[in-house]
């Protein structure tokens, strides 16, 4: 089984390692080089960027001479879904396309084994593959992350658990449409569509949800500035800010047009804003995530998708095992 | 006759898909040995049994027992008896032969290389070629070789000659007649041509619409049947219990039946008929027995 499941599938191992391979070396040179800006280390400077002379000078040089690979790396959220159904798409589709679901299965392997072995032999692939990009880009990131926090959009989705877990759900759904659909190519379509209002439809609406937000408030700064000099900003640089605004003097949220009055009345008293605002009790709020709750998110999201996967996976193991195809 | 001495056994088989019913109330016991051929037109089940027969299928009513064993079960036991060579004869087109045989190999308990090499170069089919550029014959014969490598004791074709030119076709049925000659192995295929039955096969199986119209061992039911020709009457004669056809032209009246040789009625002129004509008049009989039937013809 192991060299039959080689020599059905090598084409796409071997593209899939290639591309993962060349990404990978690519990555570790310019990553080296970006992380040779902070002598310290990145970690060394987290949130220090409007701080300490060196560290902000770090972070410029970061900017200017590495921004342009972390745009590009936010290009590459769709890397796990790739892997995962390209590997899962051809499975069961391309037997079925082929008419050789008729050979396959009338051999001595019982077909429950033949299924077994493959979903093992591709899924591991698919994590093994996935695990090594996600790997070098969160390495990569860290002195993006020191700078920005890692709830971004392009840090949260590219790092740690839930690429992976990206990548076995979009195996899952390519795996179960190709037994459904008959066909690869189509199969591989659903996948991508079925991966991309996933994603979309989690990281907007249940992402935040994970856990109650934490809300902070405090006095309109008079100085100007919001950030004081010596004192951490609160929601600070690495959090994840989900609503921003002002309170008026009795906690009400006040709306944008209010704000706009506001602002508009002490125009025309010719005050300093944040002093207008500051002597009538106005307060600023933040709604926001702490950073140090990634992982528990990070875990939360992983395993909705991995549990997905593991449903769509059951479907097509049930339906072999009842003989549906 | 013990259970294994029945290369095939159903009871009251179905198969419903979505659409409905592919197979109704098929009961059959076809004996181990020889050459059982499936006929009926396309549509008619043909696929579908064949695919309950080698497991690929689940029946939605009823059992199938093949030598002797329930075939969902699916051990590698079971599996390893019995070859089968789907439509179309599929194989892996990118693999070359000698990887084909490599799969063959990896997949079963007993897999016989050296037959299935020799069958091969005998027919001079290259073992480095790749499968999908060979033609249709010769996919065929690999897929042939490497079922009869299985050594299998039951071999289920479907429709094994019907996309081949009639080169091939000949070539192929010589192929698989020598290996039934050579061992011990009962095969059963579909077919909806029916002429050249009569010199390859042992035993019949008529389907029509999802049922069985006519099974048993070929010279019998040629012994049995007989085709009567004599003056324009109602079908309703003496024999009307045995009526399978009748056709009436303006003076005549031509019945075949299965009366087992009786003697004809005077007046009565009766012939021996042709596999074929047999099989036809089974095909062109109404499908539903309980409500088109003539009455009295046991269904």
């Amino acid at each position: 089984m192991t060299w039959l499941i080689w020599r059905q599938h090598r084409a796409e191992v071997c593209v899939l390692g290639l591309f993962v391979g060349m990404f990978a070396v690519v990555l570790l040179v310019l990553g080296t080089q970006a992380h040779d800006l902070f002598p310290g280390g990145p970690a060394g400077c987290a949130g220090d960027a409007g701080v300490n002379e060196a560290c902000a000078a770090s972070f410029r040089r970061l900017d200017e001479e590495y921004g342009y690979v972390e745009n590009l790396l936010a290009g590459f959220y769709l890397v796990p879904v790739v892997i995962g159904a390209f590997l899962g798409a051809p499975l069961l589709a391309r037997e079925l396309e082929d008419g050789t679901w008729q050979l396959a299965w009338t051999q001595a392997v019982p077909r429950m084994r033949w299924l077994a072995t493959k979903l093992a032999a591709l899924a591991g692939v698919t994590v093994a593959l996935t695990g090594m990009f996600t790997a070098v880009l969160t390495w990569f990131r860290q002195p993006f992350d020191a700078w920005e926090g890692r709830f971004q959009y392009d840090a949260f989705d590219l790092e740690g658990l839930v690429p992976v877990a990206y990548a076995l759900f979009a195996f899952g759904v390519a795996t179960a449409a190709g037994a459904i659909l008959r066909r690869s190519l189509p199969a591989f379509g659903v996948a991508f569509g079925a991966f991309l209002a996933a994603r979309m439809a989690v990281a907007l609406l249940a992402r935040p949800a994970y856990a109650t937000p934490l809300t902070t408030t405090e006095p309109v700064g008079v100085g100007g500035t919001t950030d004081q000099a010596g004192r951490r900003a609160v929601p600070g640089f690495a959090d994840w800010v989900i609503e921003r605004g002002y309170v008026d003097a009795s906690g009400r949220r006040l709306s944008g047009t209010e704000y706009h009055e506001l602002e508009g009345a002490a125009n025309r008293a010719g005050e300093n804003l944040n002093q207008f605002l500051h002597a009538r009790g106005i307060q600023r709020f933040g709604v926001y995530h702490p950073a140090d709750r990634f992982w528990t998110f990070q875990l939360i999201e992983a395993a909705v998708f991995v549990a997905v996967a593991a449903i769509l996976i059951g479907v097509v193991v049930w339906r072999i095992r009842r003989r549906l195809i | 006759m013990t259970a294994t001495e029945f290369a095939l056994r159903t009871d009251a088989v179905g198969k419903r898909y979505r659409k409905g019913w592919a197979l109704r109330d098929c009961t059959l016991a076809l004996p181990a040995g020889g050459v059982i051929a499936l006929v009926g037109p396309n549509g008619a089940g043909k696929t579908t049994l064949l695919r309950l027969v080698v497991g690929l299928l689940a029946p939605s009513t009823g059992t199938v027992e093949v030598l002797g064993h329930d075939v969902t079960a699916s051990t590698p036991q079971t599996l390893s008896r019995v070859g089968f060579l789907a439509q179309d004869h599929p194989l892996y087109k990118r693999f070359t032969v000698a990887e084909m045989l490599r799969f063959g190999r990896a997949c079963n308990l007993r897999f016989d290389q050296g037959l299935a090499e020799r069958r091969l170069a005998k027919l001079g089919i290259p073992l480095d070629r790749r499968a999908g550029t060979l033609s249709g014959g010769q996919q065929a014969q690999v897929a042939l070789a490497l079922a009869l490598a299985k050594r299998p004791d039951l071999l289920v074709l479907d429709e094994p000659v019907a996309s081949l030119d009639p080169l091939a076709r000949h070539e192929f049925l010589q192929v698989l007649m020598g290996a039934v000659a050579d061992g011990e192995v009962t095969v059963l295929f579909s077919s909806h041509v029916v002429h050249e039955l009569e010199r390859v096969c042992d035993h019949l199986v008529v389907l029509n619409n999802g049922r069985v119209t006519l099974t048993g061992d070929i010279d019998t039911l040629l012994v049995e049947h007989r085709r009567l020709v004599g003056p324009r009457t109602p079908t309703d004669l003496d024999r009307s219990g045995a009526v399978v056809e009748a056709v009436h032209s303006d003076r005549h009246t031509s019945l075949l039946v299965r009366d087992g040789g009786l003697p004809p009625a005077p007046g009565w002129q009766a012939q021996p008929v042709a596999l074929e004509e047999l099989v036809l008049a089974y095909l062109r009989r109404p499908s539903e027995p309980s409500t088109t039937v003539p009455s009295g013809v046991p269904a």
